[in-house]
Formats: structure tokens, sequence, C-alpha cells
């Protein structure tokens, strides 16, 4: 019953002091805005990057030359693209691989040059990397040497800019090459595994891309495991098939279990720094209710001395001031949720992600904004109940 | 019902100890209307403090309704406030957030009253003293007597064994003054309340049954 009163009476007083209460709850919306905005952009940047490696699968794994490459005698050997097309069959875990490069360029069309890059690739890049055509076909296994060439998203909008209406057929200069395009790739989001190029540049044969940039290596592999295929027996026999075939040559695997870790731990780095900025802001917000809490006691020296007079004990004046402080952070953290759920909606609408509240977030909001009201409501409140009754009723 | 045996009270101001109260004693009988004359300056806040369990004496033995109460708790001198003590004051002490009603209604709170009742008793005191049509007015909307008179229901709202008077009529203009002092004689002599007026004011104390007079820390039975 007193409770009850306690908290009617809390409500009332801060009614009854709008401006000091809307000021005393900016702190607390602002500190309890940013930890949900945090811990909720953190959920949804997690989400998203998992969902980008269910889309690719789990089965796959890439590798480059490891930096101490070969530990064998005599001749030096790098990652050829005849050991990475063969690399199969030697290791049963893996169904099969897609090697490719890597260039830079310019692409030179109707008096307009571009840079894109270009990437040298096989046949088998275009499952692996789950990728579809819009237009015309891939590049084959075929077009050993062609000057061959599917275009991705943004170069189709650039032609389209400059009138190419038929775009298969249509021959573009790169590199002082004469290609012509044979398909258009549809737009895909990039990720760790698929190279971020796709959508920018141009995809050629390795061989030629090779043949033009006088390289005899290709840069990385991407390597798919057979349906029952095991991750890490995949790794150590990717391993053992360089060291054999290419004179020793070490290689740096990376599965895309290992990127989901380590993505992992970093989005925890990330969330933890966010958090601790959230919590500062939120201990300068309490902060600044204390002091409202302070002034509001020092104001009402004469009603706490009144209601003593009345018979309220000292519990009674603790807990009155404890509820307003305990109401000024609920309704400031409740704010504050709605503002982060706002905000990360804005940024998870701005990086085009799938937006989606987290259930932490909002309960975390509520306990931390409560705690910090007992918190910094408690000195206060202590304050006003230790108030001596005889001189608190003089106060003016 | 209240008895002061050799009542001292001393406050320590800076290095000397100053002496308010040096010794007093007296004793109230119940349905008595005493006033306590002196001075400002003489000490009979003090006492009032004291008698009101708003301060616990130096010295001395404090007898409340037959028993001891001179060293009682925070929480016990609470509860007496609250149940057993009806304070009525010269600047009314209402607070301005709530309505007439709700300051009768206030000591009620801290003995856990449900609000239905609350209200009933609240109503009853207002009409006591004549300021039913005037509840739902903030005292700010009220005039001096008119505060007085929710004060004076206030302290009679938790029917207490005793009501103090700390200079009631000290704010208000003659008529007025009179107008609240017929009615602390009308509730001393048709209600049978307890009453003890502190007031510096001679023509106070001359209605009442019984004046003591307080003077440099001590008490005369006039």
């Amino acid at each position: 019953m007193i409770l009850k009163n306690i908290f009617i009476e809390a409500l009332r007083s801060l009614w009854g002091s709008k401006q000091r209460t809307v000021l005393a709850i900016v702190g607390i919306i602002i500190g309890i805005g940013s930890v949900i905005t945090m811990v909720s952009v953190g959920t949804i940047v997690q989400e998203e990057v998992l969902n980008q490696f269910r889309e690719m699968g789990t089965d796959i794994l890439t590798f480059t030359k490891g930096k101490e490459t070969n530990t064998g005698r005599g001749l030096k050997v790098g990652l050829r693209l005849a050991d990475s097309l063969n690399l199969p069959e030697s290791c049963p875990d893996v169904k099969n691989t897609a090697p490719y490069t890597h260039l830079n360029g310019t692409l030179k069309f109707g008096g307009k040059r571009m840079e894109i890059p270009a990437l040298g690739i096989t046949e088998s890049f275009k499952n692996i990397n789950k990728l579809t055509l819009t237009e015309g076909r891939f590049i084959s296994d075929l077009d050993v040497f062609m000057y061959y060439c599917v275009i991705g998203e943004d170069v189709v909008k650039k032609l389209q800019k400059l009138g190419v209406t038929d775009l298969v057929g249509t021959k573009v200069n790169y590199k002082d090459r004469l290609f012509s395009i044979i398909g258009v790739v549809a737009g895909v989001s990039e990720n760790k595994i698929r190279p971020g190029d796709i959508n920018r540049g141009i995809l050629i044969p390795v061989t030629t891309a090779m043949r033009i940039s006088s390289n005899h290596e290709v840069e990385k592999v991407i390597a798919k495991l057979t349906p029952k295929g095991d991750g890490k027996a995949a790794v150590s026999q990717i391993k053992r098939y360089y060291k054999t075939v290419a004179n020793g040559l070490s290689v740096q695997v990376q599965t895309a279990e290992e990127l989901i870790r380590q993505m992992q731990t970093q989005m925890r780095m990330f969330t933890l720094l966010l958090g601790i900025i959230g919590c500062i802001s939120l201990i300068v917000g309490g902060v600044g209710v204390m002091n409202v809490m302070l002034v509001s006691v020092s104001e009402r020296k004469k009603e706490i001395g009144i209601r003593r007079a009345l018979g309220a004990r000292q519990q009674d004046i603790r807990r009155q001031f404890l509820a307003e402080s305990v109401i000024l952070c609920c309704a400031g953290g409740i704010i504050g949720i709605m503002i982060g759920i706002g905000a990360s909606y804005v940024v998870a609408r701005f990086f085009d992600w799938g937006f989606l509240i987290s259930n932490i977030a909002v309960v975390l909001g509520v306990t931390v904004s409560f705690v910090a009201g007992v918190f910094f409501g408690f000195y206060p409140a202590r304050q006003a109940a230790r108030l001596n009754p005889i001189d608190a009723l003089r106060a003016e | 019902m209240l008895k002061l045996a050799d009542i001292k009270k001393s406050y320590r101001l800076g290095p000397v100890d100053v002496n308010v109260l040096k010794g007093v004693n007296l004793t109230v009988e119940q349905g008595e209307l005493l006033s306590v004359v002196g001075t400002s300056g003489c000490g009979k806040s003090t006492l009032m403090n004291i008698m009101g369990f708003l301060d616990s004496p130096s010295s001395g033995v404090l007898y409340f309704e037959d028993k001891d109460a001179s060293y009682l708790t925070d929480r016990q001198l609470s509860i007496i406030r609250n149940q057993k003590i009806g304070f009525v004051f010269q600047q009314f002490h209402l607070l301005s957030r709530l309505t007439a009603l709700e300051n009768v209604c206030l000591p009620l709170i801290y003995r856990g009253m449900d609000k239905h009742q609350r209200f009933r008793i609240a109503r009853d005191m207002l009409a006591k003293v004549d300021m039913s049509g005037l509840k739902d007015h903030k005292p700010t909307e009220l005039s001096g007597g008119q505060q007085q008179r929710v004060a004076i229901a206030r302290a009679l709202s938790g029917s207490p064994s005793l009501i103090l008077a700390d200079e009631p009529t000290g704010a208000l203009d003659a008529k007025v003054g009179q107008d609240i002092m017929n009615l602390f004689l009308d509730l001393n002599r048709n209600h049978g309340n307890t009453i003890i007026i502190i007031t510096h004011e001679p023509g106070v104390a001359k209605q009442c049954k019984r004046a003591v007079r307080m003077r440099d820390g001590m008490l005369y039975e006039d």
C-alpha cells in the first residue's frame, strides 16, 4: 500500500518539475540508446555475416601460398595452375577447385577509359561461388588463351550509359587487348570467400590473365569439399599435396569454419568496445540523474521535514526519492531502447542488412536502467532520509 | 498523559555548549488546553520539538501516556509522531503540490491506510474545520486562515492524543487568528482534544484554561 503511494507520489513530483525531469532523463536516454544501438547493430552484423556463409556453404576453403614458401632444395615452385587443377585427384576430401588470379587495368570503350579489375578464372569458379548469368554464357575450360570476358553488374551499368544495348558480342579493349563479351553475371553480395571484384570488374579465362601478366602462378584457390568431406582432413591433404608436387611449397589454408570463428572473435571485440563506450555514457547519464536528485533533495528539504513531522520514517523518505530516480532512469531507459532500435533500423537500412530486434538488448536496456536508477539514486535518497526533521522544517 | 521531568537540552555551538532547556518540569493532563508563552529565543520551540518527538532531550525523562519515551529510535519517534501527535505550524506547512484533501490524507498514508478510508476520514476532518467546500483547492488558492484550517484538519486526521500548535495564529491577522483560536477552543471543549499552544501573544494565552511561562530555559506556572 505504502509502496503504491510512494510510486504515485514520485510520478506526481516528477511531473511537477517537468523541465528538470527532462534534463535528467537526457543523459540516460543517450546512454541506454547507444548501448542498445551498439548491441543491436552488433547482432545484426553478426547475423548478416553468418547469412553469407549460409549462402556460400561452409564446405568451402581457400588457400594461398604460405609465407615461407619452398622448404625443399632446388627450384622454387609457386602455386601453379596445373597443380591446383589436379589437386582433387590426390585429395579425396576435395571435390573441385577454382584457382584464380587478379589483374588491374584500363578498359577502353567508345572513347571512355575506366580503371577496373579483372579476375582470371576457370569454369569451376561459377558453381563454387554460386554465380548466375543474366545473359550469354560463362567462361569455359575450353576458352584457353581466348580473349573472352564475362562482365559484372557495375561494368554493365557503365556500358549501358555509353549506349550499348546488345552486351553479348560487344568488343571492349582491356589492357590493350580486344575482348569479346560472352556473358553477363548477376550481381552478388561480397564475402570473405568470394572475391570482391566480381561485380566491379570482368572475368576472363585464367590462362589469358596469366599470359597478359606474364605470371606463372595463380593467386588464390577456392576448394569445395566432397559432400562427406572433412575440413580438417582436406587441409592436411592439401598441405601434403603441395609439399609433394611443388617442391615442398607450404600453403596457408583458411576454412569457412575458421573464418566464421575469426569473425565472431572480431565481433565480440567490437561489441565489447561499443559496450564500454555505452557504459561510459551511461555513467555520465547516471551522474546527471544523481545531480538532479541531489538538487531535488535540497529544494524539497521543507517537504521532507513536513513529511517527517507527520510520521514518515527515514525508510519512507528514502524509498520516495529512490522511486523517483528509478522512474527517471527507467523512463529514460525505455525511450533510449526505442531510440536505439530506431537507430539500428536506420543503420541496417543504410547498409542494406536484414533488421532484427535483439531481445538481449531490450532486456539489457531495462535491467541496466533500473540498476542505474537504484545505484545513482541511492546516495541522494540516503541524504534525504538522514536529514534532521527540525533542520528540514526550518529550511526555506 | 504527558510528563516532563527535569528535561535539559543543550546544543554544541562551535566550542561552547548552549543550554537551551535547563530542567523543565511539566505535566499535561488528558483534555487540557495549555499555552506555553515566552519571548522568542527563550527555548519554547525546542520544548515543542521535544514534546512533539521531533527531537530528543539531552537529559531528563519524558513520559508519554505513562511510558518513558525519552530515548527512542528514529523509527519509534516516527511512529509516535504519526499516531499520537498532530502538528499545527505557524507557516501552515502544507504541501503546495497537493490539494487540501490530499494534504489532510498525508499522515494516514504512512499508516498504510487504503485510499478509500483515507479520503473518507479526510473529508470528515475538513467538515469539522468548515472547509468541505474547498477540499479540491491547492494551498496557493487558499487564504492564510483557510490554509491553517486545512493544517488543523491534517493534525486531527490521525486522531492524535495530543495536538501541538506552534504559533498557530502568528501569521494571521487578528480577526482570522481569533477564528482559528475559536476552532481550538471548540475542539477542546466539545471534542475533548488535548491541545498545547506555543505562543508569544498574551491574548492567546489568556483564552487557554492553563498557561505556563517560559523564561531563560525554565518553565513557570502562571
